[in-house]
């Protein structure tokens, strides 16, 4: 197992408030995609974070119940890639509200009819959240690859015409003022009459890690309420462990334990340079 | 059982029937219709989950109104930014063009919030206490734990309910904050959760009315939710002579949410027009 590294048992605390959200790291860092920021360096290689198993993440999903969770998230990787996806959605919809984070990439007409199908037998909403970049497909490909702009825009109208009303997920990539316009205004040209968007800002982590940066002190936090952080209400299932981010999900620094969710119910460390930009932009990666 | 903070010190009231309703939102038209409602339908007690202002055109004239009634309200995270005079209503927009909307409707609603109704939003409690019969009702703004949490019906799972509802010693939990009515009765009806919608705002369905909740003691627990028909056009009227924005005068008047759509889960974001 990689060794701690140094600053994490001196950096500041996140209380552990509530399990609102669940996340599963469904297929780890298997991608079919290699994008150029991605916040967890997945790609189509030997994933350095493994799939969950399905039972594991069966199991984390009873305790999540057990403990009054909200909502559950699945993401990877491409979760759609996870052999057992279908049936891992059926069992979170039957407890909670679930959301699919996709590179929109993967989608069939089959599939998408499965998920408009599984979405009408839940009270419970599901979420697809398709990520893009940009709104121009040029700029979109350069970070996510070639075709992936059409591929992803073909997944968006075809979810929307099965009443699944997707989220475009999009990271500040280019300028953030009119970037919701933007994407509104690209779904609404492909006929999507209720455009959802959610921008993220891009987090120094993965593949956009640069030179170590900023981290937060106690000093940062004085007079700032650390339950508002999602890590105090959020737990991340990886195949190596349980976390408090979804985005440091397979760091050393960040694991709170290696097996049990109710074993990784205390403080998390804000030790990672993306806990200052949490911390600064007031994000969230849940979907509002 | 926890402690809470925010939760009122007086002594339980008992009811057979009570009137609750949510989002008042400076709707003062909508709001006179509702509690002429709620007198004819024998409500012993009317309760008001809180966000008073916002949206509308006459954040003063619903404080006498309330005080008219006596009406027993809880604190919303509108009531709370208006009393701190905080930066803005805390609603939790990402979107610049639903930050755009709410910011427009919360310095509207501050400077026409009088310093004596400001400074009685600042004693409101965050949580109070009813008994209906044999029911121990808990009611809230968004969720007993937080001010600001959306309890939408399609996010919302048993399991959370009965977590809320064992940490809070209630069989019954009353909410509102995301405007959206629904109810769920859990273990063979043992407990129940109920949002009671909002007054100030309609349902996003394509009626102009607005709804609120009655509930009655009895062995098992009614609820009926209650369609009010008031005069949307004055209340749109009003917002246009005030030079609020066109789309919240579409709204009353259609019936359908055209702003602030951003934290609707699929499912009720696929109810409504937009």
């Amino acid at each position: 197992m990689p060794a701690i590294p140094p600053g994490v048992a001196d950096a500041p605390r996140a209380p552990f408030v509530t399990l609102s959200a669940l996340w599963l790291v469904l297929t780890g860092t298997l991608c079919n995609l290699r994008c150029t920021h991605c916040l967890n360096a997945s790609g189509p290689d030997e994933p350095w974070l493994a799939p969950l198993d399905g039972a594991v993440a069966r199991r984390a999903l009873t305790e999540a119940e057990a403990l009054g969770v909200r909502e559950v998230y699945f993401t990877g990787g491409e979760p759609f890639l996870h052999r057992e996806i279908l049936p891992l959605l059926e069992t979170s919809l039957a407890m909670a509200a679930t959301t699919v984070l996709t590179n929109g990439t993967v989608m069939t007409d089959a599939l998408a009819g499965a998920l408009a199908a599984l979405a009408g037998a839940s009270r419970y909403s599901l979420e697809i959240r398709v990520s893009l970049d940009a709104a121009e497909a040029e700029a979109n490909d350069r970070v996510r690859g070639r075709g992936t702009w059409e591929r992803a825009l073909r997944t968006l109208r075809t979810l929307d015409a099965r009443g699944l009303l997707p989220i475009v997920t999009a990271t500040e990539i280019a300028d953030g003022a009119g970037a919701y316009d933007r994407f509104r205004a690209l779904l609404r040209g492909l006929g999507i009459a209720k455009p959802r968007v959610k921008i993220l800002p891009v987090f120094p982590v993965g593949r956009a890690a640069g030179a170590p940066g900023v981290r937060l002190t106690d000093t940062d936090l004085e007079g700032f309420d650390r339950t508002t952080l999602q890590c105090a209400e959020t737990r991340v299932v990886a195949a190596d462990g349980v976390y408090a981010c979804p985005i440091l999900a397979g760091l050393p620094g960040a694991r709170l334990s290696d097996g049990a969710l109710a074993a990784a119910l205390g403080p998390a460390a804000l030790y990672h340079e993306a806990c200052a930009t949490c911390h600064r932009t007031g994000a969230t990666c849940r979907n509002a | 059982m926890s402690s809470h903070r925010g939760d009122v010190p007086e002594r339980v009231s008992e009811h057979r029937r009570i009137a609750v309703l949510g989002g008042v939102y400076s709707n003062a038209e909508a709001l006179a219709a509702v509690l002429a409602d709620t007198r004819r339908r024998d409500a012993e007690a009317v309760f008001c989950l809180g966000d008073l202002g916002g949206f509308g055109a006459h954040p003063d004239r619903v404080f006498p109104l309330l005080r008219e009634h006596d009406v027993r309200v809880v604190r919303g995270n509108y009531d709370e930014a208006v009393a701190a005079g905080a930066a803005d209503c805390n609603c939790g927009y990402t979107d610049p063009r639903d930050n755009h909307y709410a910011r427009l409707s919360y310095a509207y609603t501050v400077a026409h919030t009088s310093a004596t109704n400001r400074a009685w939003l600042a004693t409101l409690p965050g949580h109070r206490r009813a008994r209906l019969g044999p029911h121990r009702v808990l009611m809230c703004h968004g969720s007993p734990r937080r001010i600001n949490e959306f309890l939408w019906e399609s996010t919302t799972p048993d399991g959370l309910l009965r977590r809320l509802l064992a940490d809070h010693a209630a069989d019954v939990l009353l909410c509102t904050h995301t405007g959206l009515k629904w109810r769920r009765a859990l273990d063979g009806g043992a407990a129940h959760a109920v949002n009671v919608g909002a007054v100030g705002r309609p349902e996003n369905d394509g009626t102009p009315d607005v709804w609120y909740a009655l509930l009655t003691a009895g062995p098992e627990l009614e609820v009926e939710f209650v369609s009010v028909a008031y005069d949307h056009e004055a209340a749109a009227r009003a917002l246009e002579a005030e030079g609020l924005p066109p789309e919240f005068a579409e709204t009353l008047r259609t019936g359908w949410w055209t702003t602030c759509l951003e934290n609707l889960p699929a499912r009720e974001r696929a109810r409504g027009r937009f």
